[in-house]
């Protein structure tokens, strides 16, 4: 694995900014990529053997995923949507897996660690700069069943929603009245009102110019905040 | 696991900690030790020390005793010139010095074993000159009965850079001095910074070399200070010429002796005119006049220091703020005060 400075620094460049949580990202990355026996997991002979679970959505997700080399759309990031500094390691192939938790307390020791640093966040980026392993972190042995419909490889199912006749892969279908349906058409969508569009230049590909410059409002109604001070309130 | 029995049920039984009596103003100890075999004799005694109920210890696999653990812990944060028995009272183990010299504290590291939660060690302030046998430090597993795991990662960052408590050895060091001031270098006035400068110096078990008078001439005080350089000194201290007048060209004279590091100004009162540079690994220490009149001063935080092998530079002068400001008490007690503690 690449030296911490010199992956803190790419790892920065990639995020678009340095701090603490660049810091501690990079360093979970290593210490869960040390615990699981990976020394180079973005190489190709390792990086299929990894996968990395994520428990927040956050600087340090960033970092991360920057060391591990795990993506998203290669199925080896996982995201937990569980707002806790946390990402978890798993050797596929030894089935080892170490869920690694920054500690609460690093953040308070802070200030001993690095006395000298003016401000909160330079204080916390050199302090966690500094930090043994045992203070930044805590770390737990886990066991992470992943199921054939999780890992990375080719697509093993594929539905269709009875109501919408959208194809759902990888087995997220849910069952309604006994039949398939998607999640949009299942459950509470993060989204409401879906309605489809037709748009000027929709005849687009690449190599033309687009016409679109704004995005249209097709009857939808978004009501802009108005501002305080244009209020007029009526004294009685 | 610990198990709670009625009293009248533990005749026989092993004590699983140590029990402690407290008779105010008279008795603080174990009364029972950890590992007596309860008998009829001491129910009254128990009963006594409020004890209806004794804990009958089952550990579990990934479970240990608070004696096992203090003695992890404090293996793990006695560093060098530390020494500790693994005999605990009431579950505590004293650290002490395995030799004379200045205690030196990992306060970050001393902090952070501290956050957590099932442990817990007090020390004295970093920088303190003890001697051989003083308690130093102490240790302890707050609960009776824990998991391993806390106790080992409280040990691993005890253990960070060599223990959180470690005493060094002061070096004995071959000390020149300048007096410089011309009043004093052409007897208008008898000098009295000399004595005090070679008694500090002893003190901490060094020598004094050689004492050198010059007068106000940069050029005269940096032969002075060459000379004892030639002559073996590996520390130099200087008195005098440190203040903002014009005739004070002790600074001067430094510089031109070679000095690659110079750091005036240290943030305590008094000696805020200190002043500390470096002639390669050799320490100058300028110290001004209030090393006349103040029985404590800045040179008695930085000396120690340096003798135990401390580079003192602008951070360390710097960090002195906090507690730095002497109390001027009509009987002076340092080092037992709060002067120069906070760094």
């Amino acid at each position: 694995m690449k030296p911490f400075n010199e992956l803190l620094e790419t790892s920065a460049a990639a995020h678009g900014h340095l701090c603490p949580g660049q810091v501690v990202g990079v360093r979970m990355a290593m210490l869960g990529c040390r615990l699981i026996g990976l020394d180079e997991p973005t190489r190709r002979e390792q990086i299929k053997k990894l996968i990395v679970y994520v428990e927040m959505d956050r600087c340090t997700a960033d970092a991360v995923a920057h060391v591990t080399g795990a993506k998203l759309g290669r199925r080896s990031l996982k995201f937990m949507d569980y707002g806790i500094m946390a990402a978890t390691f798993v050797n596929l192939e030894t089935g080892k897996a170490f869920r690694v938790v920054s500690t609460e307390e690093a953040r308070d020791l802070a200030v001993v660690y690095a006395p000298e640093a003016s401000g909160k966040s330079q204080q916390q980026l050199t302090a966690y700069c500094r930090m043994p392993d045992s203070v930044l972190f805590r770390v737990q042995q886990v066991r992470v069943p992943i199921k054939p419909v999780d890992l990375p490889g080719p697509t093993r199912r594929k539905v269709t929603c009875n109501l919408c006749g959208q194809v759902i892969r990888d087995g997220r279908e849910v069952i309604r009245d006994g039949g398939y349906v998607c999640r949009p058409c299942g459950e509470n969508p993060y989204f409401s009102d879906a309605r489809e569009i037709t748009w000027t230049d929709m005849n687009w590909r690449p190599g033309e110019v687009p016409e679109l410059d704004a995005p249209y409002d097709h009857g939808h109604h978004f009501e802009k905040p108005r501002k305080r001070g244009a209020e007029v309130i009526a004294l009685r | 696991m610990l198990k709670k029995i009625n009293l009248q049920d533990a005749v026989g039984t092993q004590l699983a900690h140590d029990i402690t009596e407290i008779r105010p103003g008279e008795f603080k100890g174990a009364a029972f030790r950890k590992g007596h075999t309860v008998c009829n004799e001491d129910i009254c005694h128990l009963q006594k020390l409020g004890k209806n109920h004794l804990y009958v210890i089952d550990l579990a696999e990934d479970e240990i005793h608070e004696n096992e653990a203090a003695a992890i812990l404090a293996g793990a944060l006695a560093g060098e010139g530390v020494a500790w028995e693994n005999n605990p009272r009431e579950g505590k183990i004293g650290l002490t010095a395995a030799i004379d010299g200045l205690l030196q504290v990992n306060t970050a590291a001393l902090a952070a074993f501290n956050m957590v939660d099932e442990v817990m060690c007090a020390t004295l302030h970093t920088h303190t000159l003890v001697q051989k046998g003083k308690l130093v430090g102490a240790t302890r597993a707050i609960p009776l009965v824990m998991k391993r795991a806390p106790i080992e990662r409280a040990a691993a960052i005890a253990r960070q850079n060599g223990g959180v408590l470690s005493v060094r050895a002061l070096r004995k060091a071959m000390a020149g001095i300048v007096v410089t001031g011309s009043e004093v270098y052409h007897g208008l006035i008898e000098d009295r910074f000399a004595p005090i400068l070679k008694e500090k110096v002893t003190a901490l078990g060094s020598e004094v070399a050689g004492v050198t008078f010059a007068p106000d001439d940069a050029d005269l005080i940096r032969q002075a200070i060459e000379s004892h350089l030639e002559n073996g000194c590996d520390l130099l201290l200087l008195s005098g010429g440190m203040s903002v007048d014009p005739d004070d060209v002790t600074r001067l004279a430094i510089r031109q002796a070679g000095a690659t590091e110079m750091h005036y100004g240290a943030s305590a009162l008094p000696g805020a005119m200190f002043l500390v540079a470096w002639i390669g690994d050799v320490p100058l220490l300028g110290v001004p006049a209030c090393g006349l009149y103040h029985r404590t001063t800045v040179l008695d935080l930085v000396l120690p220091r340096i003798l135990a092998g401390e580079r003192i530079g602008m951070k360390e002068l710097a960090f002195f703020g906090h507690g730095g400001l002497c109390q001027d008490c009509p009987e002076c007690v340092f080092p037992n005060c709060a002067f120069g503690k906070g760094s």
